[in-house]
Formats: structure tokens, C-alpha cells, sequence
């Protein structure tokens, strides 16, 4: 069976700092796929491996049966990676800023204009794509990452703390689109956030991970009831050892 | 009134002088740029003032009367002077003789009839003009015209032993071998644009390129556009020669506004001159040649090209847009001390280790391509765009590969010294 993600005992040092240590987990295609913990787990590093952007000290990591490190370019043209605070372009329109990201998959004209009507949809944010991204609020042009993102319909999104900074509406309006739109175009999805609940609301599958490892795996239901605690946050203190 | 302002002084200065780009910036760069600035203009004033020690005037006599003897007695016994005599037939061939066989950088011309015309003291009805012609070669920074005005001020200084005024100096020079009309006042003017303006010119134009490619990495960083940028299905060298290009087309139009410019001002040199005389720059084989301004032109594009992928490298090595610019900063020494040491020395007078480490920093070669225009030393140019061409390969295949690693992402410039120190502290 081919996995969306199949990454094997991956290590990353830098430095003095063992960001990842052995990490191992499989996505299946299609299924949403959270990986939580505190800051400094080591999450944001796993997803830049899976998104090509470095390398791994050892082990692997595999989309779609291609290795992020011998078939980069292959994998780039799967993928679609949302980084964490990632900005746009301030000096672009919304519009502007995603026909440019839309040329890169584009073969054609027809394609293009799909694709950048797919975004307008996404980010919902209608007549405001005319104006600079400079003008935008944080959660404004967090959509209009997310649109970004998802438009090209990747077989892999790669999305890093979608909802960080938002607030309650703009992180509902956030959750929702990558909700429907997974669930329309079965796009698989690696995510990592440290809110419990968008993980438990989003995610087929989580994993918790601390100290670049992964502590436990399952669906939010099996750690819940595994741990015996009513949400994924306890699940997670009781795993490391803080409750 | 201003109640809380020690604090937030306080705070300020422990702020600014903790950052390390700023102490290097502020403090170190000033206190390295100006000894050895200093030290350049210091040795550059030797240099002119020793040549003016021991000046070496030719003087070719037509008159060969007892005043034009008194007069090279005179010269030949200052203890300043070397004098050489010429024996020649004319002036075109006294030029040569002077260029071709002596070391002289001026030439006295004592006309026929000078000692009878002289002895008349009556410079109304018996004008008489003695000619100094200076070898001008266009290289010898703002000493070059020194030599002619201390001549004149001896010249003076023998009228004085004669009649009130009984004969005129007239300043000539050489140039490129020959003898012309032109003073070397106004040519120190047209030199004053290549060894001045086009120079600084040059400087402030790479330093803003530097600036804009080092922003354009650096602010991708900032806005953490970058690895957006950096997962999309196109190829890192697509992503470093685009950001290239885009800087290099504004500096591209930079370099033809320099250029332009520049034309334009030696253009007005056509009607400029003593008394209004019009002064024809081609005609005295001053005047840029086509090859000149394209030599000039390949010569500044390939500086600037270099500057911005130096430019780039360093912006890797930052994390915002700040800091970036900090260490560009750092590199302006290296912009301006060619500049600097060529504005004011002759650069073939520098030693070979001084000549080698000019040599060596490619934004000496922009500075000695504008001095060609002038000298004809094309040879020299050539050579610094074919060496600043090689250097900018170099950096290009370094950016190059810093944009196929994670190192782009990841580089960071470290300051080990001071954290050693802070955490002995």
C-alpha cells in the first residue's frame, strides 16, 4: 500500500539540539493527520522534512512512495505546505499573490483561472482579494494562506499550526474549509498544532510527541479512552508525566 | 516632566550595544575605515609632496640668449629641481624627446627672441610668453596637476629678479604624447569627474543595489514568505536567478543611468574652457571612446552583479531584514576604500602588496575602468572585467548552493565572542 507520508525513525540535529529523535509515523491517503505537542517537540521540524525544505540527520521520509531527500522535486509537485505565521507578499493584492503561486501548477490558462477560483472560494474573502496584502488582518491573510494552500489540490497538505493567532471566528472559518475541502477532494493532510481541540476536531489520527519522539498514536477516541481522561490535552500530560 | 527618561536611556543604550552588528557597524568599522583611510591619504600626500622635492623640469631653449640662461641657471640651481635640457626643433619634438627619453613632468618652452623681447621691459609692445606644457596622464589622483603650479610659482619667483611682469606663463599640457593648448586646470576638471564623481557615483549605486538584493532575501525571511517559496514545484535556481534578475535589472538601469549621466557631463566639458575657448575633448584624444564607455559599462554591470550576489549570500546568513542590512553594511569598506585610496594616490605608484589587495577586491576594477577612459589603458580594464566576471561565477555557484541546501533556511551569522563573554558573565 502506498502511504501519503511513510517517514522512518527520522533524526534532525542542529547543533547541540536533537530536534527529532527516531521519529516514526504513516499516513494513509486521504486521512488528516495531526501531530501535537508542546513547543520545541519537534513538530515544525518533521513537517519542513516532509515539505523538502531540510534534510533529515537519518532515517527517511517517503510521500507518496517518493524520498523527500533523492526525489525533492518530485514530492514539491505532490505537496502544498502551509508554514507556521507564513506571510504573503505585502506588496501583491490577494489576487495577485495567488495567480503568482498558481502559475508554478498551472499548465494552462483554463487551469490557472480554476485554480485561482477555487482560492477566491476558499478564503472567502470576496472583494477584499483586490486589495494589497498589507491592508489584511492576521486572520484575513491566514485564509488567504489556506486558500494558497489547498487550491492546487494537492495530494499532501502540509500545514503547520493552520489556526495559530487567530481568533474563535477566524479559527472556525479556518478549520472548516480544510475540513470540507479534505473531505471533498481527498487530499491527505500532516498537520501539527498544539490546540487540542482543533487537532481532536480535525484529525482521523494524532500523534503526541515530545522531546522529537512520539509518546503515543491512535485516534483522539483510543488516547482518550486509553488514558482515561475526557480530552487530548490530559491524554497528553498524563503520557509525559505532568498529571 | 520627564519622569522615568534614566530608565529608558538606560535600556536604549543596553539594547543598541548588546547587538553585535550594531557595535561592528558603529564603533569597529569607523575605527578600522579611518586609520587606514588616514594612512592611504598620508602616503598619498608623501608622494606628491617627494615628487615635488625633487621635480624633474625639462626645458627646451629656443632663445638661447643670456635671460633664457639666467633662467635654466636659475631652475638648475634650485635644490628642488632636476632640470633636463632638450635640444630640439620644435615644440612636438621637445614633447617627444621629454616623454620618450626622460622622466620629466614638465616642459618649459623659452621661446626665440625671448632675451631681446624681455630686455625691452615693455610687455605691452613686446609680449613675450614662456609655455609650460604638463605631462598629463589621468591616473595620478589629485596630485597630478601639483606639478604645473609649483613650475609656475618658480617662473613667478624668476620674474621677480627682472622687470616688473616682462613675460607671460602660460600653463599647456601633454597628453597622450602630444602637446595641446588645453591648461591642466581644466583638465584636472575632466579628471575631477572620473577620479571623483563617477567613482562616488559608482559606490552609492552599489551600495544601494546591495541593499534592495539583500532585502529581497532577507525580507522573504522576514515575512516568512521564503519557504512557501522554497516547497513550490520549481527549481531553487529558478527562485535565486529570478531574485538575481529582478535586482540586476534595477541595477542594470542604474549602471545606463551612470553612463548616461556621465556622457552628459563630460559633454558639457565641450563648452567649457579658459576665456570661453570651446574645448574639444576628442580632439585631444580625451574624450571617451565608444570601447571606452563599453569597457566602463561591462566593467560597472559585472561589480554590480557581484555586489548583489555577495549581497544575497550575506542576506542568508540573516534572519530579518535589519540585520541583513547590518552586515551588508559591513562590506561598504571594501566598496569605499578602492575609491578612496584611487581618488587620491596613483595607483601604479602603490606597492605590489597595496596594487594586489586593490586588485583583488572586484569594486577597484569599476574605479580603474573610469581612469582608462582617460589613460587609453584598456588592457588593465579588460582584465578587471574578465577577473570581476570569474569572481561573480564564484559567487553565484556559492549562492547557488546555499539555495539547494536547508542552509538557506537554517544559516545564521554567529558572534561566538560575545556569547563566550556573556555567559562567563
Amino acid at each position: 500500500m502506498s502511504f501519503a507520508v511513510e517517514a522512518e525513525s527520522l533524526v534532525k540535529v542542529f547543533g547541540d539540539i536533537r530536534a527529532l529523535d527516531g521519529l516514526s509515523f504513516k499516513i494513509k491517503p486521504g486521512e488528516i493527520y495531526g501531530l501535537i505537542g508542546p513547543n520545541g517537540a519537534g513538530k515544525t521540524t518533521a513537517l519542513r522534512i516532509a515539505a523538502t525544505l531540510i534534510l533529515p540527520t537519518s532515517g527517511s521520509a517517503k510521500v507518496y512512495d517518493h524520498d523527500v531527500v533523492s526525489e525533492a522535486s518530485e514530492v514539491r509537485k505532490l505537496i502544498a505546505y502551509l508554514p507556521e505565521e507564513a506571510g504573503a507578499y505585502k506588496n501583491l493584492s490577494g489576487d495577485e499573490y495567488l495567480r503568482f503561486m498558481a502559475k508554478f501548477g498551472s499548465e494552462s490558462n483554463e487551469v490557472l483561472e480554476e485554480t485561482v477560483r477555487s482560492a477566491e472560494e476558499i478564503s472567502g474573502l470576496g472583494d477584499r482579494l483586490r486589495d494589497k496584502v498589507k491592508t489584511y488582518s492576521k486572520g484575513m491573510k491566514r485564509r488567504l494562506l489556506v486558500a494558497r494552500a489547498l487550491m492546487t489540490k494537492p495530494k499532501l497538505a502540509v500545514l503547520d499550526e493552520p489556526t495559530s493567532g487567530l481568533d474563535v471566528l477566524h479559527s472556525v472559518h479556518v478549520r472548516e474549509i480544510i475540513k470540507q475541502y479534505v473531505e471533498k477532494h481527498g487530499v491527505s493532510v500532516l498537520l501539527s498544532s498544539h490546540n487540542m481541540l482543533e487537532v481532536e476536531y480535525l484529525c482521523e489520527r494524532v500523534a503526541l510527541i515530545d522531546h522529537g519522539k512520539i509518546v503515543a498514536e491512535g485516534t483522539p477516541e483510543e488516547l482518550k479512552s486509553k488514558n482515561k481522561v475526557e480530552n487530548l490535552e490530559e491524554a497528553f500530560a498524563k503520557v509525559v508525566g505532568l498529571a | 516632566m520627564l519622569k522615568g527618561l534614566g530608565n529608558v536611556v538606560v535600556k536604549e543604550l543596553k539594547e543598541l550595544l548588546r547587538d553585535p552588528k550594531i557595535l561592528i557597524g558603529m564603533i569597529l568599522v569607523p575605527l578600522v575605515m579611518f586609520p587606514i583611510m588616514g594612512f592611504v591619504i598620508r602616503g598619498a600626500m608623501e608622494s606628491t609632496e617627494e615628487r615635488l622635492q625633487s621635480l624633474q623640469i625639462g626645458v627646451v631653449d629656443f632663445d638661447h640668449g643670456i635671460i633664457a640662461k639666467n633662467l635654466t641657471d636659475f631652475l638648475d640651481d634650485l635644490d628642488t629641481v632636476i632640470l633636463v635640457n632638450i635640444s630640439a626643433s620644435n615644440v612636438e619634438e621637445a614633447v617627444e624627446i621629454l616623454q620618450t627619453e626622460t622622466n620629466a613632468t614638465d616642459l618649459i618652452v623659452i621661446p626665440a627672441g625671448f632675451t631681446e623681447n624681455v630686455s625691452q621691459a615693455n610687455p605691452d609692445k613686446y609680449p613675450v610668453t614662456v609655455e609650460v606644457y604638463s605631462v598629463f596622464s589621468g591616473a595620478g589622483g589629485i596630485a597630478e596637476t601639483a606639478t604645473s603650479s609649483v613650475v609656475s610659482e618658480y617662473l613667478e619667483y624668476f620674474k621677480k629678479t627682472l622687470a616688473p611682469d616682462p613675460f607671460q606663463t602660460v600653463p599647456k599640457s601633454i597628453v597622450k604624447g602630444k602637446p595641446t593648448d588645453v591648461p591642466p586646470s581644466v583638465l584636472f576638471s575632466i579628471m575631477f569627474s572620473q577620479v571623483f564623481a563617477l567613482p562616488i557615483t559608482v559606490s552609492i549605486l552599489l551600495v544601494f543595489s546591495m541593499q534592495i538584493a539583500a532585502t529581497s532575501v532577507a525580507s522573504e525571511k522576514e515575512e516568512k514568505t521564503l519557504e512557501t517559496l522554497l516547497s513550490l514545484p520549481i527549481s531553487r535556481f529558478t527562485i535565486l536567478f529570478g531574485k538575481l534578475a529582478g535586482s540586476t535589472i534595477v541595477a542594470a538601469v542604474g549602471a545606463i543611468a551612470i553612463i548616461v549621466g556621465f556622457n552628459y557631463y563630460m559633454g558639457s566639458f565641450m563648452v567649457m574652457g579658459d576665456m570661453g575657448v570651446s574645448l574639444d575633448l576628442a580632439a585631444i584624444g580625451l574624450a571617451p571612446t565608444l570601447l571606452g564607455y563599453l569597457i566602463l559599462g561591462a566593467s560597472v554591470f559585472a561589480s554590480l552583479l557581484s555586489a548583489l550576489a555577495l549581497a544575497i549570500i550575506i542576506s542568508a546568513f540573516s534572519e530579518d531584514v535589519r540585520g541583513a542590512q547590518s552586515i551588508v553594511g559591513y562590506l561598504y569598506v571594501i566598496i569605499m576604500l578602492p575609491m578612496f585610496i584611487i581618488m587620491f594616490t596613483d595607483f601604479n605608484s602603490l606597492p605590489l602588496a597595496a596594487r594586489i589587495v586593490l586588485l583583488a577586491i572586484p569594486y577597484t576594477h569599476p574605479m580603474l575602468a573610469a581612469q582608462a577612459t582617460l589613460t587609453g589603458n584598456f588592457l588593465m580594464a579588460i582584465f578587471g572585467v574578465v577577473y570581476v566576471v570569474l569572481f561573480t561565477v564564484a559567487l553565484l555557484y556559492i549562492a547557488a548552493k546555499l539555495f539547494a541546501t536547508e542552509k538557506i533556511l537554517t544559516a545564521k551569522l554567529r558572534f561566538r565572542g560575545f556569547r563566550l563573554r556573556k555567559k562567563k558573565g
